[in-house]
């Protein structure tokens, strides 16, 4: 049995993953088994335009629209829209306390701009002289982005931008995000979470949580002062933003390990607090996924691995900051390294059934040893079969009565 | 008898008495005393028994009986026959530390002691909590040794006994030196929960998630709050034999070492913190370089590197260490420079006695795990240096001493691994020079914060530095078969270079549990 695999990316975790596995690299225009593509190529190959036919034995790492998650404008939009439509069900998850959502707060207050202008407005003047940050929607890395605690600062960047020389970044629409001015320090220094996560279906939902992720560190400590705003080293954690500043170190590239993190947070503020904040962060990367299932185009070839990046407050509360749907497969360290390879291994073990060829057939139920560092988030297929299973277990039982 | 023992009883109750009264926090205790006797507690016609009573009720009575305990660990005699040899050997160590610490300080052209310039002073008191800021150029220097320096050292010691071994087996082993080591079955009775094979909690990532575990967790959890809430030292100690949950170390380590912070710690830190300010020393620079080179480059430490300068540097500076060492090490007198040369213008250099060498940080890096806050991490730190940490470094017979130690991992490798051995010996490698550093910085660095953390439990609970070289040599055997493939120096090292992957507990058991063909 043959089995070959295409990629657009020249990574060589990508590559070695693959030939560790025998596969066989083919060109897009030959007979491919798995394609591990850009974004952009996955979108075009999905098009109507394209003419392109998948058989069954075909997948893919992107769903068609996988910018409804990693697209900052949307990915608020889908969450927002999917609280209104839990309340409007009466769902309990949807419960409010003091205006806000009890079980789903957990992305910071956020407008599109232009077009959500008067109602950022509305928000700002009850908290004035407060920090919000803004981000361009379709970009990423860290770029173009700034904070702002003025309203006059906002008015300006607007004005300015409309400038005739700047016509192309006026079209641009932006996010503005209350920010997170209180996060949890570590050695006087801001982190951010980068977990991994897999998703192989959307209805069903199907989601898998890498249990291997990293906090990246600013290089400079943290100081919210207005002094510092426009200090990006500060405040923004990018690889590829701190990796222009004077004091990265790459040796360990600011990273450190989630295990390390929890060791940390375990033995300094207690086991019940840190296992409170882990449970959370299962929990929004579940509603998250769910907030997007009902506009996913799903498709049975395809599956995609996210790159979920979350800020925890000082008062151990995870916020979600953005979805990444092409995660960096660079590798900045020799641990970077490993966890990578070991990344896209499990999610190759998970995403081919054991017959070892790629069938979109297939249940897609792995076994548990084929998970590796992945841990099961949810399955809605699984949990209905146990529901039909315990109901039916509770039938027999009832007849031997 | 009875009598002599009696007497003797007596004689270390008045010992024990005098010494409880030099402790720094004598005076707060005998205070607290003073304010129960004044309560209506205590009843002046059963003044005995109304006040022993009112003790345990307050809690007083633990303190105490914690104090005589740890005083019971720091007083160990520690005389053998040899002492006199390893002493002279040390005392030459120490003078080759101290000659290239003066050559170092004359070729670059600095002093080893002066006073801080003002405009220094508050730039350093600025950037207080942010000393990876603190602009010095450390350039130049150079860790004064490294462990493998350390290991010539201890290779060449030719041993007490005048006559020479006839083969050329001496550069091979300590085997010359006429010192006691345990054997596997002396370890087994010392390690008895892990040779009868106990369960013993420890956060392996196959096991945490089986309900198993969390049953077991949430059992010795509530177990470690009790004893915490007794506050007594000896049980903390024992507590540990079983393995310590995360979220209860900070806490255990504490009790058990009597490093609770009070007032007096935190104006204690406070003092060295502002010697420090006034006085510049070589050591700064050679601390400063050596956080640069270990923690700082370190992935699992990085995060910490503002905490451990703060910390290194008062550890420098403490007086209190150079007393409180059992074998007080040979120390310099230095005058401070643009000083008249008087005997007030000198100090001791430096005042901790305690020169770094390459990777000393490490020693501390580890607590950062534990405590926010660097007063709390220095003083369970120091509580450990004291104990055991300075017994890594130097030559000493002590059987929990670097040389012993070395001494029983080499032992142990000859004697269940004769093939392994050869091996080594057929590559011209000595075995102990691909370990030396695991033992002299007891793992840290090399293992993964979590299970280092864990292996100190086990020093704390055995109070014993015996767990390293039978893990060392657990872990050279558990890679036999891909160190018998290689066969130079760095193919060796290449083999235990990484030991992310090696869980502490379960190769313990494997080496301990009787009745096991290894």
């Amino acid at each position: 049995m043959k089995i070959s695999f295409c990629t657009d990316l020249d990574k060589s975790v990508v590559v070695a993953n693959c030939e560790k596995r025998s596969w066989v690299q083919v060109g897009p225009e030959d007979d491919w088994n798995i394609y591990w593509a850009g974004t952009q190529t996955c979108r075009s190959l999905f098009s109507v335009d394209s003419g392109y036919r998948m058989n069954d034995n075909q997948i893919i790492n992107h769903f068609p629209n996988h910018y409804e998650i990693s697209r900052k404008d949307l990915l608020v939009k889908n969450i927002k829209r999917y609280r209104r439509d839990l309340e409007k069900e009466g769902n309990v998850l949807a419960e409010r306390g003091d205006s806000k959502y009890l079980h789903l707060d957990f992305i910071p207050i956020t407008f599109v701009l232009p077009a959500d202008y008067n109602m950022f407005v509305e928000e700002y003047r009850k908290a004035p002289q407060s920090t919000w940050i803004m981000k361009p929607c379709g970009r990423s890395q860290g770029s173009g982005i700034f904070l702002i605690n003025k309203l006059s600062k906002l008015k300006r960047w607007s004005r300015e931008s409309k400038t005739p020389f700047q016509q192309q970044l006026s079209k641009e629409s932006y996010v503005i995000s209350k920010y997170i001015d209180n996060p949890l320090l570590i050695g006087g220094k801001k982190f951010d979470l980068r977990l991994y996560v897999l998703v192989t279906s959307f209805r069903p939902l199907k989601a898998y949580q890498f249990k291997l992720g990293f906090c990246r560190f600013c290089t400079v400590k943290y100081d919210s002062s207005v002094a510092e705003l426009d200090n990006m080293y500060v405040h923004l954690t990018n690889v590829s933003v701190q990796k222009h500043g004077g004091e990265y170190n790459s040796l360990h590239g600011g990273k450190l390990s989630v295990q390390n993190l929890r060791l940390y947070l375990e033995s300094t503020r207690g086991k019940q607090v840190t296992e409170t904040l882990f449970d959370q962060i299962s929990w929004l990367i579940i509603h998250c996924l769910k907030a997007i299932a009902p506009v996913i185009s799903t498709d049975r070839h395809c599956f995609e691995c996210y790159g979920y990046d979350i800020i925890i407050d000082n008062k151990l509360k995870p916020w979600l900051i953005e979805v990444n749907a092409s995660p960096s497969l660079t590798s900045t360290t020799a641990n970077d390294r490993i966890l990578k390879h070991k990344l896209l291994d499990n999610i190759f073990n998970i995403v081919v059934p054991p017959s070892g060829m790629p069938d979109v057939r297939w249940n897609k139920i792995p076994a548990p040893e084929a998970l590796g560092e992945f841990e099961l988030l949810i399955d809605e297929e699984l949990v209905s079969l146990n529901e039909n299973n315990e109901n039916g277990l509770g039938r027999n039982t009832n007849k031997w009565k | 008898m009875e009598e002599i023992k009696d007497f003797s009883i007596h004689h270390t109750t008045i010992k024990i008495c005098e010494d409880l009264k030099n402790l720094p926090q004598y005076k707060s205790f005998y205070e607290d005393i003073q304010k129960l006797v004044s309560t209506p507690n205590v009843r002046l016609d059963d003044f005995r028994n109304s006040l022993l009573k009112a003790m345990q009720d307050n809690g007083l009575e633990a303190d105490l009986r914690n104090n005589v305990y740890r005083w019971m660990k720091t007083r160990k005699k520690e005389q053998g026959p040899y002492d006199s040899f390893f002493r002279k050997a040390q005392i030459h160590w120490d003078k080759r530390i101290h000659k290239s610490l003066n050559s170092m300080s004359s070729e670059l052209g600095i002093s080893l002691a002066k006073l801080r310039a003002n405009s220094e002073k508050e730039e350093l008191l600025s950037k207080w909590n942010e000393l990876s800021n603190f602009e010095t150029d450390i350039h130049k220097y150079r860790p004064v040794y490294a462990p493998k320096d350390f290991l010539e050292v201890l290779l060449t010691l030719k041993g007490p006994c005048k006559e020479k071994p006839k083969s050329d087996n001496h550069k091979w082993e300590f085997a010359q030196l006429p010192l006691q080591v345990k054997n596997l079955g002396e370890l087994r009775h010392l390690y008895a929960e892990f040779s009868r094979g106990e369960s013993i909690l420890n956060s392996n990532s196959f096991i945490t998630t089986n309900v198993y575990f969390s049953c077991f967790e949430a059992e010795r959890i509530a177990l470690g709050e009790k004893i915490l809430a007794k506050n007594y030292a000896p049980l903390a100690q024992e507590y540990l034999k079983k393995g310590c949950p995360k979220s209860l170390r900070a806490r255990i380590w504490t009790l058990l070492l009597g490093a609770e912070v009070k007032q007096l710690q935190i104006n204690h830190f406070d003092t060295l913190k502002k010697n420090i300010l006034q006085y510049d020393l070589m050591i700064d620079k050679l601390i400063i370089k050596d956080i640069n080179l270990t923690a700082s480059n370190d992935d699992q430490y990085f995060v910490f590197e503002d905490v451990l300068y703060q910390v290194m540097l008062c550890f420098s500076r403490d007086a209190e260490i150079l007393k409180q060492l059992p074998n007080q090490p040979a120390f310099m007198q230095v005058g401070v420079k643009g000083r008249p040369n008087t005997s007030e213008n000198s100090l001791v250099f430096p005042p901790s006695g305690v020169i770094p060498f390459h990777g000393f940080t490490m020693y501390a890096a580890p607590f950062c795990y534990l405590y926010n806050n660097s007063v709390e991490l220095y003083f369970t730190f120091r509580a450990f240096y004291l104990r055991y940490w300075h017994r890594l470094h130097r030559v000493c017979a002590n059987a929990q001493g670097v040389v012993s130690l070395c001494l029983q991992y080499e032992r142990l490798l000859q004697c269940y691994e004769p093939n392994l051995w050869h091996h080594f010996k057929k590559c011209r490698i000595h075995p102990l020079r691909v370990v030396i550093k695991w033992i002299m910085r007891a793992f840290s660095g090399h293992l993964p914060p979590e299970q280092l953390l864990t292996l100190w439990d086990i020093i704390l609970a055995y109070d014993s530095l015996e767990v390293i070289p039978l893990l060392a040599v657990s872990i050279v055997i558990f890679r036999k078969d891909n160190l018998m493939k290689v066969n130079t120096l760095a193919n060796i090292e290449a083999v235990l270079a990484d030991l992310s992957s090696i869980a502490v507990i379960p190769l313990l058991q494997m080496a301990l549990i009787k009745d096991n063909c290894y």
